[in-house]
């Protein structure tokens, strides 16, 4: 055991001794959170709506009213007037200009007065399969309003909704718990992949190998000091979002830590398994890349919902260490849910850090018998 | 023609590494194939429960509209009161709808029950999303059956959707990938070229050649170029291949385009190269900015929300003139009148960065 705490040393001063990357892994964190703080959302408003208006009557003005009069739709294009045809509006479509254009036929007011149906029509640019459905909603929402007031059936129907946890809605809330999950992993995992395979390229490791610390004290060694490395980017994390974004913490901090921890062990497991397998540094960074970045952000469900994905998603979503970690990071900060409701995904992360640690532990045994 | 010798080696190194090889034309192919189909999943199967304390016939139709659809995945319908805030915390269940007889009757054609949807909020798109679909299914419930009593609805929607009739999701946000995957492998791969170089102490030589320094520059980015272009080729090819996307616009502007963009991230690499000093530092600078171009591109989330305090970081960003180009090149067929203004700004980026790259180049070899 006493192996342990000269690794531990050296490698700290390795990570001390370059603060280009220092900087780098903690200016990081700031910057992310800051970014998706202010100007990432899925938020769609201000649609640019192009009005050709054939009735131009009191009620069609009525109508454009309650298309203008919220924060979904914005006016743009031409002024509506009749020297302007569907097609100088469709030009503008193809160009990116207008988002939708609504076209009010001529017999408008005389059909709604009549009590006739009459069709409105919307042209919607459909590049963006989700953002043409949310239009396509917003316009049936406004129409329904629209009827409601005419038909006299507002009080139908009677729906009220209560949002829990994140009143407001703020994509803020979701996303930065989420990129503190994120980052521990990439950094927890590239940390420890680069400082092995570097040893290997450099070959320092035959000074290892001769020394007389054992294969499971060097492992343990090096992960302490990376542990503590992704530890202080965590409450760095934490403590920025807290004070500059307001992101409440409701749960125990203490379980939150607690968790956190086996976590980031999970990534530096992963990170020393590939860095065993991995011939040189570029290797090993493309593999903890691949292994970390794209599954952690993509399939974790850091943007899109576990729940919608397909069956194959699903059960390759169950292997990645961050999507457990993103459901108790979540729970605890946005829910100020309890150590309790944890534990079986605990019990999953520390399950998947063995299995990491046993295959590079073997993996490394057998490189210094070879090298012996 | 020395250059061409220099070159040859770069290409030599390149083809001796499998392993590079490997990521640089299989991971492509993969990346491809699985962001495809999970960018492009709609929300559904949102898991809820159902409270249902009213009396009505009405509520069990409702019900039953709900439980057909797949947009939700119907956990439990329960006759009485549960703790719902429980269960939204343990995240099993992302919203409760409860259902409860109308407490005063109004100048109503029919009653109808009371709908409260207690929703988690925390993933706010999802919830949106939801709430939506609710809203959506039980008011198209309502309209048809007050049909049935003779009260129609005097407005209806005519949709009709340009460039993406089906409004298949891929056709969107494929092109947008192969953007992305080029961006991924140049930077990284660049980012480490000349660092290797001075890991391995190999630069000297290369410094003491009779190579000028500019002809090092090009000797370094070109191949890289290349490899680019020929990611381009098979992401193009795989994305019309396999997910049938359409390509209606001109193959030789995207092809301009691409290339502009790749002189860009290319320099943008070597900026990196130049200044890191381990591979490392490298990986890490490229990794960063490599976040920050993608998040900021327009890729995954709408431009329009970012304010405008902002916006000149998406002004600055040569991934977000891509994307729109590629994407108004494979859907909507526009030609270069459509975006040259976006191809300018392009070209006007790809000349900064370079110019800072050849400059921080020129003044590191002359050290």
């Amino acid at each position: 055991m006493k192996g342990i705490k000269p690794v531990t040393r050296k490698e700290l001063y390795h990570i001390l001794r370059d603060p280009k990357s220092l900087i780098i892994i903690f200016i990081m964190p700031i910057f992310m959170i800051f970014i998706y703080g202010y100007a990432i959302s899925f938020d769609l408003n201000n649609i640019n709506i192009g009005i050709i208006d054939y009735s131009k009557s009191d009620l069609s003005e009525k109508l454009q009213g309650k298309f203008l009069n919220n924060k979904y739709f914005k006016l743009a294009g031409p002024k509506a007037d009749d020297n302007r045809s569907i097609e100088s509006y469709e030009k503008l479509l193809k160009s990116g200009e207008l988002d939708e254009i609504m076209i009010i036929p001529g017999d408008f007011s005389e059909k709604v007065k009549k009590g006739t149906p009459v069709d409105i029509g919307f042209i919607i640019d459909g590049s963006d399969s989700n953002t043409a459905n949310i239009i396509y909603q917003y316009d049936e929402m406004i129409l329904m309003a629209f009827i409601e007031d005419h038909q006299n059936i507002r009080d139908m129907l009677n729906i009220s909704t209560k949002i829990y946890f994140n009143p407001e809605l703020k994509s803020a809330y979701f996303f930065i718990p989420g990129i503190n999950a994120i980052l521990l992993m990439m950094i927890s995992a590239l940390l420890t992949s680069l400082s092995m395979s570097r040893e290997k390229e450099s070959g320092s490791i035959d000074l290892i190998f001769i020394s007389p610390i054992k294969s499971y004290e060097i492992i343990i060694g090096k992960t302490i000091a990376y542990i503590f490395v992704s530890f202080l980017v965590e409450a760095l994390i934490l403590l920025f979002s807290n004070f500059w974004f307001g992101l409440p913490i409701r749960g125990d901090i203490l379980t939150l830590f607690f968790f956190s921890l086996i976590f980031i062990f999970t990534g530096l497991s992963l990170g020393i398994m590939i860095s065993m397998v991995a011939p040189d540094q570029k290797t090993a960074m493309l593999a903890t890349l691949l292994a970390t970045m794209l599954p952690s952000i993509m399939l974790s469900g850091f943007i899109f919902p576990i729940t919608s994905l397909g069956k194959v998603l699903r059960v390759i979503s169950s292997i990645i260490p961050a999507t457990y970690f993103l459901k108790i990071i979540r729970g605890v900060v946005l829910k100020g849910a309890s150590f309790s409701e944890f534990v079986t995904d605990g019990a999953i992360l520390i399950l998947m850090s063995i299995i990491l640690i046993a295959v590079a532990a073997k993996k490394f045994s057998k490189m210094r018998k070879v090298a012996g | 023609m020395k250059i061409l010798y220099f070159i040859k080696k770069e290409f030599l190194e390149i083809s001796r590494q499998r392993e590079l090889l490997f990521m640089m034309i299989i991971a492509p192919i993969f990346q491809l194939l699985v962001l495809g189909y999970i960018v492009t999943t709609d929300v559904k199967n949102v898991p809820v429960g159902m409270i249902d304390l009213s009396s009505g016939k009405e509520t069990v139709k409702i019900i039953n509209r709900i439980t057909g659809s797949d947009l939700f995945d119907v956990k439990y319908i329960s006759k009485t009161n549960r703790d719902t805030v429980q269960e939204l915390r343990e995240g099993n269940i992302k919203a409760v709808i409860v259902f409860r007889d109308p407490v005063k009757a109004g100048n109503k054609i029919k009653k109808y029950p009371e709908v409260q949807i207690l929703m988690d909020g925390v993933d706010s798109n999802t919830s949106q999303i939801a709430a939506g679909y609710f809203n959506g299914i039980i008011r198209n419930y309502i309209l048809e059956d007050i049909k049935s009593l003779g009260v129609s609805p005097i407005v209806r929607s005519k949709p009709l959707i340009r460039f993406n009739p089906e409004l298949r999701s891929i056709n969107y946000m494929g092109p947008g990938i192969v953007a992305l995957l080029l961006t991924m492998i140049t930077v990284f791969i660049t980012s480490i070229s000349l660092v290797r170089e001075k890991e391995q102490q190999t630069i000297d030589t290369l410094l003491i050649s009779r190579l000028n320094p500019f002809e090092i520059y090009i000797g370094k980015a070109l191949p890289m170029i290349l490899m680019g272009i020929v990611n381009l080729c098979i992401g193009t090819l795989f994305a019309v291949l396999w997910f049938n996307i359409p390509v209606r616009g001109s193959l030789f502007y995207l092809l301009i385009s691409v290339l502009i963009y790749l002189a860009a991230i290319s320099s943008y690499g070597m900026i990196i190269s130049v200044f890191s000093t381990s591979q490392q530092q490298a990986l890490f600078f490229s990794l960063f900015s490599m976040i920050t171009f993608i998040l900021l591109s327009g890729l995954l989330t709408p431009l329009e929300n970012i304010p405008a305090g902002l916006k000149w970081l998406v002004m600055i960003n040569p991934l977000s003139y891509l994307i729109k180009i590629i994407r108004e090149i494979f859907l909507k067929g526009n030609g270069i009148e459509q975006f040259y203004g976006d191809l300018l700004s392009l070209g006007l980026i790809t000349l900064v960065i370079s110019s800072i790259s050849i400059f921080n180049f020129k003044k590191f070899v002359s050290k």
